[in-house]
């Protein structure tokens, strides 16, 4: 460690963990209650702001020196990848807390300790993306899930959001118990922390089947944060029980910061052992989006549905991956830059999405996909919201999922004369159909079938929307339509992570 | 194996295994919630005598103080404070078929574990370096001061967590007024 410490490269963090203390502190004020909120937004922008300064450091005058930047002997590594990713995370956090202010406030279960523990799961977030030793990732991690459990139980005296909670709980120990396993069982046989120092010790040479071991258990801790098949199941029930912003949480940030742990240790740390992560995850890969979707289809529940479709998109983000271990000449890079562009169009439809439901059940108090049938006769602009972010998700152009899709298409079709990969493509073809079909049925539901004559006409419309969910519905809108009309915008970011593949 | 017999310390390791092995039967298989604490003591307390035996004194330390002094009486206080039946309880228990597929799970994973172990460490020798609290805290206030910090604010929010779940609702009290 250099005497002087780079508090520069770990100002995002200071000001988040500035900000997690601050809200806490404004929570016990006499002040209004959106004042707890407002601080978190404050804090989320100005974390943003040293983000920027690190990755644009060669064009300003008062900041020397270039490229990654590497803290505590390896461990902790601010290059352009992390800076993306944390601008992923703090974005979506942006958009989460944007979304729980109205929900939370009008709620029952108001407590102001709902922000500082959304901010405190953003911040583990944020620490992963520049973890690249076994401890930091694991706590960084740690500090991801361990919020989100609390969140997901939010209304106690709710049975479903306490089912929510519990299920998220024990299944989150589980992985982490098999994660923890996996990892001591690599130090075991490296005798190495660092990522770099696991992918030099693990070069040439035979290894004890133990280290195999190691490997499967790490990927499948990681599974189940990703909730990918056969380590899904808890996803559905999680998702309906949890309060709904929570849910967006958890389907965006928490789910990115499990891939930003499964791409960089597959990526750095195990770079020697393709064949034996590459297989896995093209199993894996192929049995998320092919369940996620048939299961999708048969749901008649807005939020279910939402649920399902995430557990498939991750097979999609998986694919590139699987791709790019097994097929021999094809570059990490180009899967990389595929999977985290996926990530960040997805991450805005999908807040976006969550959004929707959050705005359709304040109008039908219901997220029965029944009772939304007909919307468009009273509530249009929702309706229209409905179409832009269903559409995008399954990937209808020029909305943002196309490009998204089309990178990950292009990545798996780079690997083409082996049978795996054209294999791999042929599925994911088929389950872009399925998907949009249930994508479709939504917007088929809203726009096409007649208002329910059950519910009294007096009752819909409902109250106009809360001001910070307009705002959030307006951000992931706006960011969906512009950069599905210019995918550079988001595109340009996914590039800069190239470096990192590049690096080994 | 008339070596292996020949060394005292693998006599206490036989004898600890077994009681280790014992306990954590008993841990899983207890209808009494508190029995099966206890044993959960008696399998730590034996982990820590494993570590004494390779002489890592300071994870026998951490074993004691933080697994049996911490972890075990938050147990036995959260059995109380939440009223929670103590006693024998006849619905502590899984049908025979979920526990026959548990039983095979479980001993298909020690086996796997086992056998890997033994493949890859079976023939090393646990060499007496002396890691010093010293030497640990230089390392977790140096390296690792970044991952130490983190950890605190995990525990912050676990703790905040707990207290907003546990307390009463502020509507509830508005009731009672």
């Amino acid at each position: 460690m250099s005497a002087l410490f780079d508090y520069h490269a770990l100002a995002p963090e200071l000001i988040l963990a500035f900000t997690v203390m601050a809200v806490l502190a404004v929570d016990l004020m006499p002040v209004p209650k959106y004042y707890a909120a407002v601080t978190g937004l404050v804090g989320l922008f100005a974390s943003i702001i040293p983000l920027l300064t690190l990755a644009l450091c060669s064009e300003l005058s008062f900041c020397s020196d270039n490229g990654a930047r590497l803290l505590f002997g390896d461990s902790y590594v601010v290059d352009t990848f992390s800076l993306v990713l944390k601008g992923l995370f703090l974005v979506s956090a942006f958009i989460s807390l944007l979304l729980a202010v109205g929900y939370v406030e009008s709620d029952r279960y108001y407590q102001g300790e709902y922000y500082f523990l959304l901010l405190a799961s953003v911040f583990g977030a944020v620490v992963m993306a520049s973890s690249r030793d076994l401890i930091s990732i694991f706590v960084g991690l740690e500090l991801v899930s361990g919020p989100a459990f609390l969140l997901a139980g939010w209304r106690k005296g709710d049975a479903r959001s306490n089912e929510a909670a519990l299920k998220f709980f024990i299944v989150g120990v589980l992985s982490a118990a098999i994660l923890l396993f996996g990892m001591s069982l690599i130090y075991g046989v490296t005798g190495e922390l660092t990522f770099s120092g696991i992918r030099a010790a693990t070069v040439g040479g035979e290894l004890p089947a133990v280290f195999t071991l190691g490997v499967l258990f790490v990927l499948m801790g990681f599974a189940f944060k990703v909730s990918a098949v056969p380590f899904h199941f808890w996803t559905p029930d999680t998702y309906e029980g949890a309060p709904t912003p929570v849910t967006a949480y958890l389907s965006v940030g928490s789910k990115a910061a499990g891939f930003v742990g499964l791409l960089v240790i597959c990526y750095s740390a195990f770079a020697n052992m393709r064949d034996i992560w590459g297989p896995a995850l093209w199993i894996i890969a192929v049995a998320s989006m092919t369940l996620g979707n048939l299961i999708a289809v048969r749901q008649t529940n807005v939020i279910r549905l939402l649920g399902y479709s995430s557990i498939a998109q991750g097979g999609f983000m998986l694919a590139p991956f699987a791709v790019a271990s097994m097929v021999e000449g094809v570059e990490l890079e180009g899967a990389l830059f595929a999977t985290v562009t996926y990530l960040l169009f997805y991450a805005f439809m999908n807040l976006g999405a969550f959004g929707v439901v959050m705005a359709g059940m304040s109008k039908v108090k219901s997220a029965e996909l029944s009772s939304w049938s007909g919307m468009a006769q009273y509530a249009p602009g929702l309706s229209m919201l409905v179409v832009i972010f269903f559409f995008a998700l399954a990937g209808v152009p020029p909305l943002a999922g196309w490009f998204a899709k089309l990178v990950m298409f292009q990545a798996i079709i780079s690997g083409a004369p082996n049978v795996w990969a054209v294999l791999l493509g042929v599925i994911a073809a088929v389950n872009a159909v399925v998907a949009f079909f249930y994508y479709a049925k939504v917007v088929k539901t809203v726009w096409m079938d007649s208002v329910p004559v059950e519910i009294p006409a007096a009752e819909l419309g409902g109250s106009g929307l809360n001001p910070a969910l307009a705002l959030a519905l307006g951000i992931t809108a706006i960011a969906t339509i512009v950069t599905g009309l210019f995918p550079g915008v988001l595109s340009f970011f996914g590039e800069a992570t190239r470096t990192f593949a590049s690096g080994f | 194996m008339g070596d292996w017999l020949s060394e005292v310390a693998n006599w206490w390791f036989a004898a600890v295994a077994l009681a280790m092995g014992y306990a954590a039967y008993r841990v899983v298989t207890s209808a009494n919630v508190v029995h099966a604490v206890l044993a959960l003591v008696a399998t730590l307390g034996g982990s820590a005598v494993l570590f004494l035996l390779l002489g890592a004194e300071f994870v026998v330390w951490t074993v004691v103080l933080v697994y049996i002094g911490a972890v075990i009486v938050l147990f036995l206080f959260g059995i109380m404070i939440t009223r929670a039946p103590l006693g024998y309880e006849a619905e502590l228990d899984h049908p025979p078929k979920t526990k026959a597929l548990a039983a095979i799970v479980a001993g298909a994973m020690f086996l796997l574990i086992g056998w890997t172990l033994v493949d890859a460490f079976g023939t090393e020798e646990v060499t007496a370096s002396v890691t010093t609290v010293g030497d640990i805290g230089l390392q977790l206030f140096g390296r690792f001061v970044l991952p130490f910090e983190v950890v605190s604010l995990v525990l912050l929010a676990a703790l905040i967590g707990g207290i907003v779940l546990a307390r009463q609702d502020p509507v509830d009290i508005e009731d009672q007024r």
